[in-house]
């Protein structure tokens, strides 16, 4: 370790709680805007770290009373701003998109990072280069063709676009971890008698679950935030909270508490699939020290 | 236990050809070494043995059996791998019954060999644990003990111990080798260090750019090495080399370099005028007032057992084992003697024996 004097300590951590408080300050006033009132949102100056907390919004958002805290009257479920089912929505839609790309993908990348076949090296800069095109480009026929075959405003439908959405990166981030991972193991285990098959599912998928972990992580927030295609591709059917967010804009004003609690909402289960995760992710970042 | 051999072997990657014509046989419970610099085709020859490189062109037979289209798992092989290519999430025990639950042996005889093959190596403890919480002897071990198991009929070894430190280097070297006579599978060991090969072979298989440069028995290499390459590949420290040409000395002919004059033998077939290259193994050389080689002493190096003299001879460094105790000063003209039976002679230009 660098030796350092106690001034340029000091200086170190101070600063990294400086940069610490500019990140997680945006944060903290979002979430603080989710449990204020209307009136207390707009305050000048604005009431940072004191104000009268209410559960207000989020009973809107959710349909639900949260009376048992506070006495009042009971909302009934369906009004504007009710979203429970948005974030329902936006769940499955993550969470089965996520499912589908990493499986795929696992494959695609082992296939790609061990198997010899003419063109793999053009392959995989094809696969990149899908990557490249602007969502933008792809939506508008994208709609047509959904609408033909009957994938408009379904769960499969939005699934779908965001698997191929999140394959490149998938792919390439799971391939590169597999690159990791020492030929000989699998070359090991040929010998030893397993089958690709074998060899994929005992040996080195094991190996490789950190990788998984952390290109499943990265699958699940591009979903979770993805905006463009959800919007083109579904009516009334499902929506995900990204499009659903900007319905808060009404021809009377912003909902901003309301927004706020969706946004706080819809932090929680991405907030949990990380942490699950997490153990994982840890271990793929040390695969190396495994590795003799 | 089984005959490996290989007839007219060739080899390309692309347009790449790295062997051609390479012939060679292993006999049954041998245990040969392929010894070279990186880059020769050792490890391409082991890997191809193994069946994880294809073969361009020629036959190999293993127990007499062509094996050039059969697959890895059916040819009856072990592997150890240079990085031991241990299955990092699986114990010891899974890791060495790994290929005895594919073979789907009963639960009762995997664990009886597994014990066994741990017993005699020393892992009977370690069992349950991951490779991670081994050290690299225990890992390198673990690996054999793969190996070992499966009741292969050849044990492939790539620079198994090129991981591990010199000392305990040292001691694998004797395991593998105990190893070998109890078990009597004939073994193929790839390795750049002549040391390993030395001690360790039955028969060296000197490789150079693709091709064989000799082969014989660790002995044989050392006395009689056929080239120059393997002169200077073999021995350690490594032999000194003087280049000069022969001459006529009365009946017979001689050695003729900057300074020296050493007599050759006879039935030599050097005609005088050839530009020739004399090779001394250091051990070989004597510190003797009379005798024919003069250098100066640059640096006295201890080894502990012995002293390694460096020397300059007419220009070129030179080195000389002594006998410990031998007290030489830097700086001092010392004389050293060479029986002539000790003296390799080869051809400058085509590097080979004379």
């Amino acid at each position: 370790m660098i030796v350092q004097s106690k001034a340029q300590r000091r200086v170190r951590v101070v600063t990294a709680w400086a940069v610490v408080a500019v990140f997680v300050f945006p944060l903290y006033y979002w979430i603080t805007t989710a449990f204020k009132n209307a009136k207390e949102i707009f305050n000048l100056p604005p009431n940072v770290w004191t104000f009268e907390p209410t559960f207000r919004n989020f009973e809107e958002v959710f349909g639900i009373s949260l009376g048992f805290f506070r006495q009042q009257e009971v909302l009934p479920g369906g009004g504007n701003f009710y979203m429970a089912p948005r974030l329902w929505d936006s769940i499955v839609v993550a969470g089965g998109s996520t499912a589908f790309a990493v499986a795929v993908a696992t494959l695609a990348a082992y296939s790609l990072s061990r198997m010899e076949f003419k063109g793999r090296h053009a392959f995989v800069s094809w696969v990149l280069s899908t990557r490249m095109m602007p969502p933008v480009a792809v939506a508008i026929p994208l709609f047509f063709i959904y609408k033909d075959v009957g994938l408009m405003d379904s769960y499969l439908g939005i699934i779908l676009i965001h698997t191929v959405m999140n394959l490149p990166l998938a792919v390439l981030l799971l391939k590169s971890f597999f690159d990791d991972i020492p030929k000989e193991i699998d070359e090991s285990a040929l010998i030893d008698g397993a089958s690709r098959w074998r060899i994929f599912w005992r040996v080195v998928l094991p190996m490789a679950k950190g990788g998984i972990a952390a290109t499943a992580v990265l699958c699940f927030i591009f979903s979770w935030t993805e905006f463009i295609f959800v919007l083109t591709l579904t009516q009334t059917g499902l929506k995900t909270v990204p499009v659903v967010s900007s319905s808060f804009v009404t021809s009377t004003g912003t909902a901003w508490g309301n927004m706020a609690a969706l946004g706080v909402a819809a932090m929680v289960p991405a907030f949990i699939f990380i942490l699950l995760v997490q153990k994982q992710l840890v271990r793929g970042l040390t695969l190396g020290s495994l590795k003799q | 236990m089984a005959t490996v051999e290989y007839r007219n072997i060739s080899k390309s990657f692309g347009s790449v050809e790295i062997m051609r014509d390479l012939s060679l046989s292993i006999a049954e419970g041998e245990f040969a070494v392929l010894l070279g610099a990186s880059g020769c085709g050792k490890t391409t020859l082991l890997r191809m043995t193994a069946g994880l490189e294809t073969i361009s062109g020629g036959e190999l037979l293993i127990g007499g059996a062509l094996m050039n289209e059969v697959h890895p798992r059916d040819r009856n092989i072990a592997m150890v791998f240079q990085n031991y290519a241990l299955y990092p999430t699986m114990k010891v025990f899974d890791n060495i019954a790994f290929s005895l639950e594919i073979k789907k042996l009963p639960k009762e005889e995997i664990r009886r060999r597994v014990e066994e093959a741990a017993a005699m190596l020393n892992l009977s403890d370690y069992l349950h644990r991951y490779p991670r919480e081994l050290s690299g002897g225990q890992r390198q071990r673990v690996a054999m003990g793969r190996a070992m198991v499966r009741d292969a009929q050849v044990f492939l070894f790539d620079e198994p111990l090129s991981n591990l430190d010199a000392k305990l280097r040292a001691h694998m070297r004797f395991e593998i080798r105990q190893l070998h006579n109890q078990v009597g599978a004939t073994t193929i060991y790839v390795t750049h260090d002549q040391i390993e090969a030395m001690t360790m072979a039955d028969k060296i298989v000197l490789m150079k750019g693709g091709e064989i440069e000799q082969v014989g028995a660790p002995d044989e290499l050392y006395d009689r090495p056929v080239s120059r390459f393997a002169a200077d590949f073999i021995g350690s420290p490594t032999m000194n080399f003087i280049e000069g040409e022969v001459v006529a000395n009365g009946a017979a002919p001689a050695f003729a370099a900057a300074g020296i004059k050493l007599d050759l033998p006879e039935a030599l077939s050097a005609q005088p005028g050839q530009k020739v290259t004399c090779g001394v193994r250091p051990a070989d050389l004597v510190l003797s007032g009379s005798g024919d080689i003069e250098g100066e002493l640059v640096l006295a190096e201890k080894t502990g057992a012995d002293l390694n003299l460096h020397l300059t001879v007419g220009g070129a460094d030179f080195v000389a084992t002594a006998p410990r105790g031998v007290e030489v000063k830097p700086g001092t003209a010392v004389r050293l003697a060479i029986a002539q039976e000790k003296m390799h002679l080869f051809d400058a230009e085509t590097g080979r024996r004379l």
